[in-house]
């Protein structure tokens, strides 16, 4: 908090104002010293809250106890891929993930854009539903979800936890394709109906296709939940070649306490995916949408 | 559909979806005026079928479990047998049993920790990051990583630092006089800890909801405010905080549900222990399903926290629309 008290009086806006050419100078040197102090100040926060994060890198590409490599290395990474069944777990929460991502996006968007050009007592009934529905602590569900799927031979199946992934995604996934069909002007698709078009012909070829950054803010959203969740995959999944990373990480690490550098490799690949994909779409992902969304219907 | 003429589309443009959404742009049609005119029933059938796919999931996954689990929280069946109806016993147990008050408390202020502690973390950090700052959008993607990288890897991060009295925090903590805290081992230094790596987890979303609400407010305000002599203690009170005050609101009720229903957090790092000491509701839920295998118990824990989940968030969910009409 003592960051927002220093750093406020000295923000932008009102060193502008300043009248005569000469006290605008000396404003402007306290402008720039106050821009290289808080440069220090957001590089002191920032490397301290990365530190758990830098020592699982560092921890990863130090040589193990038992190894002859000095420096920095990628035995570790190398070594968990075959030492642990890794490329199987890798692979099982790829197949998850970018499911989910894709089902959610797909049952999100329509329903979004009926949200957003709806205006009805059922359709904002049916906003509130999925607010209080997204609300529900998931462990309500995951009991009846593991009796009903183990009938169904969904337990230890990634299908039955991609069902639930979309379940548990498309709550919130939905408002944020509606915020974003909002910013789109009604003129676009009236345009296209005058053109002849039908309401669906409009929703597909005008408003998706002008869309792209809302549903990759939802892409990315849906996909940050289904691969770091943990409690429906320890519920449901049971045997080894079936986990997906969080589970085989987790199983990992309570069979070898002290294997740090093969467990921190283990790490260092289940979360090299999520910073890819938010280091390269980050400006497209905002989470202003959802509480926009919520606000506004 | 495919028939529909210019003149119908129009027509149906200006009889239905033109009202559009809030964003959907002012529109001049003479035929709008009338913001409550209803939806024609060709464009009542396409919104139909556009919502199902959404209505048949909702039901299936969210729904029919929640129905299920009520029918759960009054039976003392197993994870493989429904058992025979008790009525409220299942509900009287918890309710009589302190385990369920004491992890009730715990979700009570790791509540209140996470929501404020991310929150005021968020505000300072997004507040900073206003200002100009060499390589400022660096920094707002770094600051993101704790809440993107996944609880699984940053708990067993979080493990290494702290956990035994050879981790490096501690170590730390020696060598400087301050004697050897065992972080995860005492009740209270772990309770603590918990909420703090909650806090580290969250700050980033509050940081991004922050960043958001504040690149709309309009920096010319705050001109005029300083030429009128107030302090930048006054601007940020009375002008920043009112600006941000609905997001504030909205990033309060998420993050309540976050925390609320938060399990890995807690679980990752603690398992919920020592001595029960970080159980949470939620841990307490699963504990008696799948280690005491007490299904109607966990369940109606779960059920107790959902409707009085539920009741808040209708209620909030109701000012939040309320103050967004205004």
């Amino acid at each position: 908090m003592s960051a927002v008290l220093h750093a406020h009086p000295e923000s932008g806006p009102a060193l502008g104002v300043a009248g005569p050419e000469k006290s605008r100078r000396v404003l402007s040197e306290a402008g720039m010293q106050g821009r290289w102090w808080r440069f220090v100040l957001i590089l002191a926060i920032t490397a301290i809250v990365l530190v758990p994060i830098m020592v699982t890198v560092v921890l990863a590409l130090t040589p193990g106890p038992n190894s002859t490599a000095t420096g920095l290395t990628l035995e570790n990474i190398t070594g968990v891929f075959s030492k642990t069944l890794a490329g199987t777990w890798l692979t099982n929460s790829l197949i998850t993930t970018l499911s989910t991502v894709i089902v959610s996006v797909a049952v999100a968007a329509p329903a979004g854009y009926v949200l957003s050009r709806g205006r009805s007592k059922a359709v904002s009934g049916y906003s509130l539903l999925l607010f209080v529905m997204q609300s529900l602590p998931i462990i309500t569900s995951v009991v009846p979800l593991f009796i009903l799927f183990a009938g169904l031979g969904l337990v230890d199946n990634l299908l039955g936890l991609i069902i639930i992934y979309v379940g548990s995604t498309m709550t919130v996934a939905t408002w944020m394709m509606a915020a974003y069909f909002d910013s789109i002007p009604v003129s676009l698709e009236e345009a296209s109906w005058i053109d002849g078009c039908s309401v669906f012909g409009s929703f597909t070829k005008v408003v998706l296709r002008n869309s792209l950054p809302g549903i990759l803010s939802t892409a990315i959203f849906a996909f940050l939940l289904a691969w770091n969740d943990y409690l429906v995959a320890i519920v449901f999944l049971r045997s080894n070649e079936i986990f997906t990373l969080p589970v085989g990480v987790q199983s990992f690490f309570q069979q070898n306490l002290t294997d740090w550098s093969g467990v921190m490799a283990l790490a260092v690949v289940m979360m090299l995916p999520p910073i890819i994909v938010f280091a390269t779409l980050n400006k497209y992902f905002s989470v202003g949408g959802i509480g926009g969304s919520l606000a506004g219907r | 559909m495919s028939s529909t003429t210019a003149q119908s589309g129009l027509a149906r443009a200006r009889r239905g979806l033109a009202p559009g959404g809030p964003g959907g742009g002012s529109l001049d049609h003479p035929g709008n005026v009338n913001r409550k005119s209803k939806l024609s029933s060709q464009t009542r059938r396409t919104f139909f079928w556009l919502l199902l796919p959404s209505i048949v999931l909702l039901i299936l996954i969210n729904g029919y479990p929640l129905i299920y689990a009520g029918v759960q929280a009054t039976h003392d069946g197993s994870l493989i047998d429904t058992g025979n109806f008790v009525g409220v016993d299942n509900f009287a147990t918890v309710l009589s049993s302190p385990a369920f008050w004491k992890a009730a408390q715990f979700t009570l202020w790791f509540t209140i920790v996470g929501v404020f502690g991310s929150w005021l973390v968020g505000l300072g950090l997004a507040l900073l990051l206003r200002t100009k700052i060499p390589a400022g959008g660096t920094f707002k993607v770094l600051l993101l990583l704790p809440w993107v990288v996944p609880i699984v890897v940053s708990s067993t991060a979080w493990n290494w630092l702290v956990a035994t009295p050879d981790s490096l925090i501690p170590s730390i903590f020696r060598n400087l006089g301050l004697g050897t805290p065992l972080f995860l081992a005492d009740p209270h230094l772990a309770a603590v800890m918990v909420m703090v790596f909650k806090v580290w987890v969250s700050f980033p979303f509050m940081m991004m909801m922050i960043s958001a609400a504040l690149a709309s407010v309009d920096t010319t305000v705050y001109e005029a405010a300083s030429m009128d002599g107030a302090s930048k203690w006054q601007q940020f009170t009375q002008i920043t905080l009112p600006m941000i005050a609905r997001s504030t609101y909205i990033s309060w009720i998420l993050m309540t549900i976050f925390c609320v229903n938060d399990f890995p957090t807690i679980y990752l790092l603690t398992g919920g222990g020592p001595v029960d000491a970080t159980t949470s509701l939620v841990v307490l839920a699963y504990r008696s399903v799948f280690q005491d295998f007490q299904t109607g118990t966990g369940v109606a824990i779960a059920f107790l926290m959902t409707l009085t989940l539920v009741l808040v968030s209708v209620f909030l969910y109701r000012q939040i629309r309320k103050s967004s009409v205004e």
